[in-house]
């Protein structure tokens, strides 16, 4: 919601680049969001449409982008995803990302990491035919079950 | 044309010819009534024969946000869902929080209107562009969250939010509900039955149209006084770590926890099934609806249960309600219930009432198929929500409610029902909160304290109460003097709240929304010239139609009441001991305020 209406002025979670998803069956809650990884599979663009920022982010030029859809299928997390005409992804908001000042309960965090890059590599093969949507269900859920986890032993 | 704020279309859809329409939405109309609730009753009082069967294929469904729902405004997560109801027939309605209302909201459709019956079981998957009919004969008897999960998968998209029933919607439960975001309940007046007579699966929705707001550094500006005065407030944090589970040891500190069936107000066990223990004990995380700061919603793990919740009226109706001390099984019937879909206050009203009958020798086992029942009786209770939600044996004649299920026995047992208008009434004991005993008695779904819900007469602002409602009785709990006033005040802030869709915890209880805020709010939201004077006056004109509405079904002031039991007998022990309700008196005073004739 912050990060659609810092970008745009709107509030929808197509124009959102940070996605929150609701998994039901699984009791988890979570933002996808480009997590600048290590492998950066996005800047394979045909055109060179996208390129690296100085603190990391994935810049993307429109006048040089044909929509051709390849970083969106790149993306093994559904981080990058096109809407009417527009590639999504997150931008830091300059510095400062809003959707970390909005979330009350400090669940999302910003580190500048540049030592130390997440590997997506792992899950490259698994959601390689998958759309966004399904990549960011896939993701989330292996995130879950860590926290399914430490829940059962805070039961326990 | 109504670019701002409003989606600006409306959605008719016939399930039997499987033909949709869309509309655009009349700008003055939809002004006159703001939208979700008061739109709804409007839309349904307009275009529904009274006489219809609520079961019938001529029952209209609709499904309706606001013009903010889904807006910068915080809270702002409600949608309400309306029908002639099936088990009172009257106006029925149920609005519930969550994620749906916001998706619903990105479809660009203000309302979804339903009508006629689908020959087979099938969901709708509606988008900007239109409607799907998907057949979905294999969900049959599947639970909320399955088919939820189903339908999200067989779209691969998981964005799609989903209102689906249980099985209690597909057997026609009269109090079946409309379950959404996985354990988000549109609970009351048995939606979920006019659902699943319609063989309406679910309603699913993607939306892809933003929600522009006319001015939105205005609005911006306004909200976040808003997020400044709930992040302040003295409730703040107790509402965050309890939610309305708090409510289990507030109400018994005064008085009105509903123990054994409203025949106490003191629950001796109320530590073990406090909401204090369920946080320390159970709870893994808090859950949210959409674009809220409070987060007051919660998920546990216990076992082999897990599910979001359990909310007060839940909690206290799976325990002190009925008897029983156990938390961990009050938990097990929050997520049965609300993965087979059905309402828990009347659920579990009429196992109350049950238990009361049998102990006082009002019904006998042998009238009940056998069923020997008394409080707290963990297996039978089960086996009983079971048999309703299945309609199997007893459970086919107790899934018709409380108040119609009563009428085949004497005057005695059926006034031990706890209804108002067919609706049973839900936990709080009004001998001890008297402006809540007068929402009961007049609202217009029946039984209800959301119609109004004057969380004022409990916060002791006695200076306040006299600037306001002309005496500090109104902030008296005991008094039913001031009453009238207070909750003709607050039914309209309660209206508007519905109609913003915004949260009644945060706009009502928490003293967050009133008038000139909400008429700047939907100025900058929508672009239209709201003003105070103007809203005030079109609440005032929605409560007068919901009141002719229930005129026309062939109510009259002698519902407006409550049960015998709360003017006559006074309860026994703890702070509201020995208090009984004059309800007549502050009907009286409430019908002279509205200048209604009897």
């Amino acid at each position: 919601m912050a990060c659609s209406f810092f970008h745009t002025g709107k509030v929808s979670n197509r124009l959102a680049r940070i996605k929150v998803l609701n998994l039901y069956e699984r009791g988890i809650d979570g933002p996808v969001v480009c997590i600048q990884c290590e492998e950066k599979y996005c800047l394979s663009c045909p055109e060179d449409a996208l390129t690296l920022g100085s603190r990391g982010q994935i810049i993307v030029s429109p006048t040089v982008c044909t929509l051709c859809g390849v970083c969106e299928k790149a993306c093994p997390i559904g981080a990058i995803e096109i809407f009417d005409g527009i590639v999504y992804v997150c931008d830091l908001c300059g510095g400062t990302p809003k959707c970390v000042a909005a979330c009350t309960e400090g669940a999302i965090t910003h580190v500048d990491g540049a030592d130390k890059r997440a590997s997506l590599a792992g899950i490259k093969k698994s959601t390689k035919k998958m759309n966004a949507s399904q990549k960011r269900q896939y993701f989330l859920e292996r995130q879950g079950i860590a926290l399914r986890e430490k829940w059962s032993r805070k039961h326990a | 044309m109504l670019e701002f704020g409003y989606g600006g279309k409306i959605l008719r859809l016939d399930l039997t010819k499987r033909e949709f329409q869309i509309e655009p939405l009349d700008p003055s109309w939809i002004k006159s009534v703001i939208g979700g609730r008061a739109a709804n009753s409007k839309r349904l009082y307009e275009e529904l024969n009274p006489d219809c069967d609520p079961l019938g294929p001529e029952n209209i469904l609709i499904f309706g946000v606001g013009p903010l729902t889904g807006s910068l405004l915080t809270a702002s997560a409600y949608y309400t869902v309306t029908a002639k109801s099936p088990l009172t027939g009257i106006l029925g309605d149920s609005a519930a929080g969550g994620q749906f209302a916001a998706e619903m909201k990105l479809t660009g459709f203000d309302q979804i209107i339903i009508t006629g019956k689908s020959d087979n079981l099938l969901y709708l998957l509606v988008t900007e562009s239109g409607v799907k009919f998907v057949d979905c004969l294999e969900y049959k008897g599947r639970k909320i969250v399955e088919s939820t999960d189903a339908i999200r998968r067989e779209q691969g998209d998981y964005a799609i939010q989903v209102a689906a029933i249980g099985p209690a919607g597909e057997n026609l439960v009269s109090f079946a509900a409309v379950v959404s975001s996985g354990n988000r309940v549109n609970g009351r007046t048995g939606m979920g039955a006019v659902m699943g007579s319609k063989n309406l699966k679910a309603l699913a929705v993607r939306g892809s149209r933003p929600v522009k707001l006319a001015d939105p550094l205005a609005f911006l500006s306004e909200n976040q006084k808003i997020d400044q005065d709930i992040l302040s407030h003295p409730e703040y944090k107790k509402r965050y770590r309890l939610g309305t589970t708090m409510l289990m040891k507030d109400l018994n500190s005064i008085g009105i926890l509903p123990t054994q069936h409203f025949q106490e107000g003191v629950c001796d066990y109320v530590d073990e099934i406090s909401g204090q223990n369920l946080a320390d004990t159970f709870k893994v995380k808090n859950k949210s609806c959409f674009n809220c700061n409070v987060h007051c919603s919660r998920y546990y793990l216990e076992e082999n249960q897990e599910a979001e919740g359990p909310e007060f009226e839940t909690l206290c109706g799976f325990t002190s309600r009925i008897g029983n001390q156990s938390l961990p099984f009050a938990l097990e019937m929050n997520a049965y219930l609300n993965q087979m879909g059905m309402d828990s206050i009347s659920t579990s009203e009429v196992i109350g009432w049950m238990m009361e009958c049998q102990e006082r020798g009002l019904i006998h086992p042998d009238d009940l198929d056998g069923l020997s029942i008394t409080w707290g009786e963990q297996e039978k209770i089960r086996r009983v929500v079971d048999m309703i939600a299945f309609r199997e044996g007893i459970g086919n004649e107790l899934a018709e409610g409380t108040k119609r299920f009563a009428e085949r026995f004497g005057e005695e047992a059926q006034k031990l029902v706890m209804h108002v208008k067919g609706l049973d009434i839900i936990c709080g004991d009004p001998r001890g909160i008297k402006a809540y005993g007068l929402t009961y008695a007049i609202a217009s779904r029946g039984a209800d304290h959301l119609r109004a819900e004057p969380y004022f007469e409990l916060t002791d602002r006695k200076e306040e109460a006299r600037k306001r409602f002309g005496t500090e009785k109104a902030a008296d709990r005991l008094a039913e003097e001031g009453k009238a006033a207070l909750v003709s005040y607050s039914e309209k802030i309660a209206l508007l709240t519905d109609s913003l869709t915004m949260c009644k915890n945060i706009g009502l209880c928490m003293d967050i929304l009133d008038l000139e805020r909400a008429s700047s709010l939907l100025r900058a939201g929508t672009g239209l010239d709201y003003s105070s004077e103007y809203l005030e006056e079109i609440l005032e004109d929605a409560i007068r139609l919901d009141h002719r509405f229930n005129r026309r079904f062939g109510l009259s002031k002698e519902d407006d009441t409550l049960p015998e039991r709360f003017q006559k007998e006074a309860l026994t022990r703890g702070p509201t001991k020995g208090s009984t309700v004059d309800i007549q008196r502050m009907v009286d005073e409430y019908y002279k305020i509205h200048k209604w004739e009897e």
